[in-house]
C-alpha cells in the first residue's frame, strides 16, 4: 500500500462520443420494464415469507390473551386489531383468528392505511409505516397495544417489537410504553420476551 | 433484462422443491415459547426495504453476508452490485464506486459504526488494517454517488457504512473458525448483560493468510492479524448510549526485508437522545490511533480525535431539518525511510464542518431535499458541498428520484507533502528534490447528476435503476515543475486533468419461491479522462483513472433445501481493465451450509471455481492471481 511515486509518462486518452448507444438501449429497456411494472395493480405490503409471516401473526393473536386492557368491554364485543403496512400479515391473522376467541371474545382484523383512525382498537401492528413514532403514539393515546417490527421499534414507542434473533422471531417489550398506554402485561408474556425494557 | 434472465432460470429450476415449513394451520395453537423457537426460513427475508432514500443505496444484510462465501470485509463488499471490488493481492484491495479505482482509491468514504477509517495519507482506506467480525454486522449500507452534503469531502463517489449489531442482539457465545488452502481465520465472541438494561459483547479474532500466487512464483503479500474489542449498548426509550473499542496488530509480508507491522486502537462513544417528540440528537466522539511501520519506507503514527453533533427536528408539518457540526483533529507523524519523505514529518491537521439540510414535503408524494455542507480543511481552507434531491412517490411501491450535487476530494498528504529522495541535492542553498510535493495542488471537484427509479411491482420482486452523469475537474496529475530549476522539485503534483463518467446501475431481487431467491446486479459505465492543455502528466498507476471496467455484473442464488441446508452461489463477471491491462473474468463462488444442530452450522465454500486462476488488478507478470480454493467453516452459537 506504499505510495511509490514516479511512473513513466503515458499518452492522454481521448474523450470519446457523448452517449454510448448501449447505455441508451439499457435506459430504454429499463423504462419499458418500469412502465410494465407500474401498471400491475398489486398489494402494497412488502413481502414477508410464509413462515415468518405466520409466526408473527400467531404471536399477534397470542399477545391479545396476555394483555389486560384498561377499558374492558362487555362480553361479546370483538377484540379489534388494526394492521398497517403488512397486508399479508393481516390476511394471515384474519385466517388463524377465524373461529377462535380470546377469553370468549372473537377477534376482528382490519387492514389500516396511514392516517386511518385507531380509536376503539385493542392492538395496532405497524409493519411498515413512513412515520412509525406517530402511528405508535396514536395507538398509545387510544389505549391500544402498539406492536412494531423495526430495529428501533421500542425507541419509537412500541410496547412490543418483533426482532429476528438467530433466525427466530422473538419479541421485546417496553414496560414504560405499556404504562403510557395504560396496559397491564402478564408476567408470562414478560418471561418469554427476549428482552424487557424497564424504566426510562 | 435481468428479470427475464431470472425468470428463465426460475422456470428451469424451481419445480419439485419441497418446503421445509411446518404445517401452518395449527400454528395458532403453539405456545409463546414454541413460537419463539421456530427457525424461520431466512432465504426470503426482505432486508432491503423499499426505502424513501433518494439515493442509489444498496443494503448488504447480515443474512446476505452469512450466506455468502465472504470472510473479510472487502470480500463482503462484493455483495453490493454498485461497488467495484478488485483484489490486488492477498491483503490489498482496490475498491470504489463509479470509477477511478486504484490501490489508493480516494473518492470513497468508509465508516465502521460511524468511525471514518480513511487515512489522511492518501484519502483512502488501508484495507489490510480493517477487520470486523462478520457475524456481528447488522448491515452494510453502500451508497454510490455523492454524499458530501452529509458526509463531507471524500464522499465523492460513494459512502460505505458498516453498522454492527447492538450488543443486545449478540448475546451468548459465538465461536467461528474457517480454514482453506490459502487462509485461516477464527473469531470468538461473548455477549452478556449489564446493569440498567445494558448489554455488552467482547470479541477476539485471528486471521492468517498465505502469500498470493502470481505468474512468476509467489507475491509476498500474506498477513497475520490479531484483533480484539468490545461494544456496550444501553437502549432506552428516549435514546441510547453506545461505547465500543478495538485493538489490533499484525504483520504483513513484504517482497524484501522484514514484514510491515501494523497496529491500532480506537474508542467510539455515541449518545442518541429524543429531546421532544420530534427532535433527535446524536453526539459522537471517536478516538483513533494507528501505526504502520513499513521498513525502509516510512513509519507512520496517526492520532485522531473526531467529534460530531447532529440534530434533527420537524418544523411544522412540511419541514424536516437536520443540521450538524463536526470537528476532527489528526496528528500525523511519519518517520521517513530511505527513499521517500512526507514533509513536514510531524503534522497537526484540523477539520471543522457545519451542515444543514431541509427535507421539504412539497406535496404528500413529493419531497425536496436541499442541503449544504461547509468544511474547512488543512490544505485548501473552506470547501462547500451543496446538494439538491427531489423524490416522487406516486405510491408506496415506487420511487422516482433525481439529484444534483457538487463534491470535492480534498488534498491528502500524498498530494501535498510527498518528497523524494529523502536527502536531496542542495544547489545554491535550494534543495533539489526529484519529486517535490504539490504546493499548488487544489481539491478535485465533481458535479454529479443522478436519476433513479425503484419499484416493488409485487411482494415477490423488486428492482432499482440509477443513471448517473458526473463531470470531474482538477484531477490529480504529476507534472514537471513549471518554475524551472530554481524551484525545489523536478516533478510535482498538480490538477491538470478532467473527465466525466456516465453509466447505469441496476439491481433486482426476485423471490421465485418461498425457498429460493435470485438477485442480480449490473453496472455499465464509461469513465473518461483527459489532460488539460499544457499538461505533461507522468503518473501511471495511481493518477488519472484507467483501471475501471466498462461493465460488471453478478447473479446470486439463495436456496433453502430440505433438512436445514442452504445452497448459495454467486456468478460474477468483471469487464477488462484498460491500464494496467487486466483481462475480463467471470467466476463462481458456492456455499453449502448445513445447520447440523440447533447450535452448529457447517459450511463448505468453493471459491473461484470456474478457472484455475485469474488476476483482478495490476500489471502482468508480477500481479497476484487468485486460485480455485475450498474452505470449511464451522460456526457454533450457544
Amino acid at each position: 500500500m506504499t505510495p511509490t511515486a514516479i511512473a513513466p509518462p503515458r499518452p492522454a486518452p481521448a474523450l470519446p462520443g457523448w452517449l454510448n448507444p448501449l447505455l441508451a438501449l439499457l435506459v430504454l429497456a429499463m423504462l419499458c420494464v418500469a412502465l410494465s411494472g407500474a401498471a400491475v395493480g398489486q398489494p402494497v405490503a412488502p413481502a414477508v415469507p410464509n413462515l415468518e409471516r405466520s409466526v408473527k401473526a400467531a404471536y399477534l393473536f397470542k399477545f391479545l390473551g396476555y394483555v389486560e386492557f384498561a377499558a374492558p368491554k362487555e362480553g361479546e364485543t370483538p377484540l379489534a386489531v388494526g394492521v398497517m403496512g403488512a397486508d399479508d400479515v393481516a390476511a394471515e391473522l384474519a385466517r388463524i383468528t377465524a373461529g377462535r376467541t380470546i377469553n370468549g371474545r372473537p377477534v376482528a382484523v382490519r387492514s389500516l392505511r396511514e392516517g386511518d383512525p385507531v380509536a376503539g382498537m385493542q392492538m395496532v401492528f405497524a409493519g411498515a409505516a413512513s412515520d412509525l413514532p406517530k402511528v405508535l403514539r396514536t395507538a398509545a393515546q387510544n389505549g391500544a397495544l402498539g406492536v412494531a417490527d423495526d430495529e428501533n421499534g421500542l425507541q419509537h414507542g412500541a410496547v412490543i417489537n418483533f426482532r429476528l434473533v438467530e433466525d427466530r422471531v422473538r419479541f421485546e417489550v417496553s414496560l414504560p410504553a405499556a404504562e403510557r398506554s395504560n396496559l397491564k402485561l402478564s408476567s408470562r408474556l414478560l418471561s418469554v420476551a427476549w428482552h424487557v425494557q424497564k424504566g426510562n | 433484462m435481468l428479470a427475464c434472465l431470472a425468470m428463465l432460470a426460475g422456470l428451469s429450476g424451481h419445480a419439485g422443491l419441497a418446503s421445509a415449513a411446518p404445517q401452518q394451520d395449527d400454528i395458532a395453537e403453539l405456545s409463546l415459547e414454541q413460537l419463539s423457537d421456530i427457525v424461520i426460513t431466512s432465504v426470503s427475508r426482505q432486508e432491503e426495504r423499499l426505502g424513501n432514500a433518494a439515493a442509489s443505496i444498496f443494503i448488504i444484510s447480515n443474512n446476505d453476508i452469512r450466506r455468502s462465501s465472504a470472510r473479510s470485509l472487502p470480500e463482503a463488499l462484493r455483495l453490493a452490485p454498485n461497488l467495484q471490488v478488485a483484489r490486488v493481492d492477498t491483503r490489498n484491495y482496490a475498491v470504489t464506486a463509479r470509477g477511478f479505482n486504484s490501490l489508493q482509491s480516494n473518492k470513497l468514504l468508509v465508516l465502521i459504526d460511524g468511525r471514518t477509517i480513511y487515512t489522511p495519507l492518501f484519502s483512502g482506506v488501508q484495507w489490510d488494517a480493517q477487520d470486523v467480525v462478520l457475524d456481528d454486522i447488522e448491515r452494510i449500507e453502500v451508497i454510490s454517488g455523492p454524499g458530501g452534503t452529509i458526509w463531507g469531502a471524500n464522499a465523492v463517489n460513494g459512502v460505505i457504512n458498516v453498522i454492527t449489531r447492538s450488543a443486545k442482539d449478540t448475546q451468548g457465545v459465538l465461536v467461528s473458525a474457517a480454514a482453506g488452502q490459502e487462509d485461516r481465520d477464527a473469531s470468538v465472541r461473548y455477549g452478556g448483560a449489564l446493569p440498567n438494561d445494558g448489554h455488552y459483547r467482547l470479541y477476539a479474532r485471528y486471521v492468517d493468510a498465505d502469500d498470493a500466487a502470481r505468474d512468476t512464483g509467489q507475491a509476498a503479500t500474506g498477513l497475520t492479524r490479531r484483533q480484539a474489542g468490545f461494544r456496550a449498548d444501553w437502549d432506552r426509550p428516549r435514546g441510547g448510549f453506545t461505547l465500543s473499542g478495538d485493538v489490533y496488530d499484525g504483520e504483513l509480508a513484504q517482497r524484501t526485508g522484514s514484514p510491515v507491522r501494523i497496529s491500532g486502537a480506537n474508542l467510539v462513544t455515541r449518545l442518541t437522545r429524543r429531546l421532544a417528540d420530534d427532535s433527535n440528537l446524536r453526539l459522537q466522539l471517536v478516538l483513533d490511533h494507528t501505526e504502520r511501520d513499513q521498513p525502509n519506507q516510512f513509519y507512520e503514527r496517526l492520532d485522531t480525535v473526531d467529534l460530531e453533533l447532529q440534530h434533527g427536528v420537524h418544523l411544522g408539518t412540511r419541514h424536516n431539518v437536520t443540521w450538524g457540526a463536526g470537528y476532527r483533529y489528526s496528528r500525523d507523524r511519519i518517520a521517513s525511510g530511505r527513499t521517500q519523505a512526507y514533509l513536514p514529518d510531524d503534522l497537526a491537521m484540523h477539520w471543522g464542518s457545519l451542515f444543514a439540510q431541509d427535507e421539504i414535503a412539497l406535496r404528500d408524494d413529493l419531497r425536496l431535499t436541499v442541503g449544504i455542507k461547509g468544511e474547512h480543511n488543512h490544505y485548501t481552507g473552506a470547501e462547500f458541498l451543496p446538494g439538491l434531491r427531489l423524490a416522487w412517490t406516486p405510491d408506496s411501491r415506487q420511487l422516482l428520484w433525481g439529484s444534483l450535487a457538487r463534491t470535492v476530494r480534498a488534498p491528502s498528504r500524498l498530494d501535498r507533502d510527498f518528497y523524494m529522495p529523502v536527502r536531496p541535492v542542495i544547489i545554491r542553498g535550494v534543495p533539489r528534490y526529484q519529486f517535490g510535493g504539490g504546493p499548488s495542488f487544489d481539491s478535485e471537484t465533481a458535479d454529479v447528476a443522478e436519476l433513479g427509479y425503484r419499484i416493488q411491482p409485487s411482494p415477490r420482486w423488486s428492482y432499482s435503476a440509477t443513471a448517473f452523469f458526473a463531470r470531474y475537474d482538477r484531477l490529480r496529475t504529476q507534472e514537471p515543475n513549471p518554475q524551472g530549476p530554481a524551484y525545489s522539485g523536478l516533478t510535482e503534483v498538480r490538477n491538470m486533468a478532467y473527465g466525466n463518467t456516465r453509466g447505469i446501475e441496476m439491481w433486482a431481487r426476485w423471490q421465485a419461491t418461498d425457498n429460493w431467491r435470485l438477485s442480480g446486479g449490473l453496472v455499465v459505465q464509461g469513465v473518461r479522462t483527459a489532460l488539460r492543455p499544457g499538461s505533461r502528466d507522468s503518473s501511471g498507476s495511481f493518477g488519472v483513472a484507467t483501471a475501471d471496467p466498462s461493465h460488471y455484473w453478478q447473479l446470486r442464488s439463495s436456496h433453502d433445501l430440505p433438512g436445514d441446508m442452504q445452497l448459495d452461489w454467486t456468478l460474477r463477471k468483471v469487464g477488462a481493465l484498460p491500464r494496467p491491462a487486466v483481462p475480463s473474468y467471470h467466476e463462481l463462488d458456492v456455499q453449502w451450509l448445513w445447520k447440523a444442530t440447533r447450535n452448529l452450522d457447517v459450511a463448505l465454500i468453493g471459491q473461484n471455481l470456474l478457472h484455475r486462476s485469474h488476476p483482478e488488478f495490476g500489471a502482468a507478470p508480477n500481479r497476484s492471481v487468485f486460485e480455485r480454493s475450498a474452505v470449511l467453516r464451522l460456526t457454533y452459537r450457544f
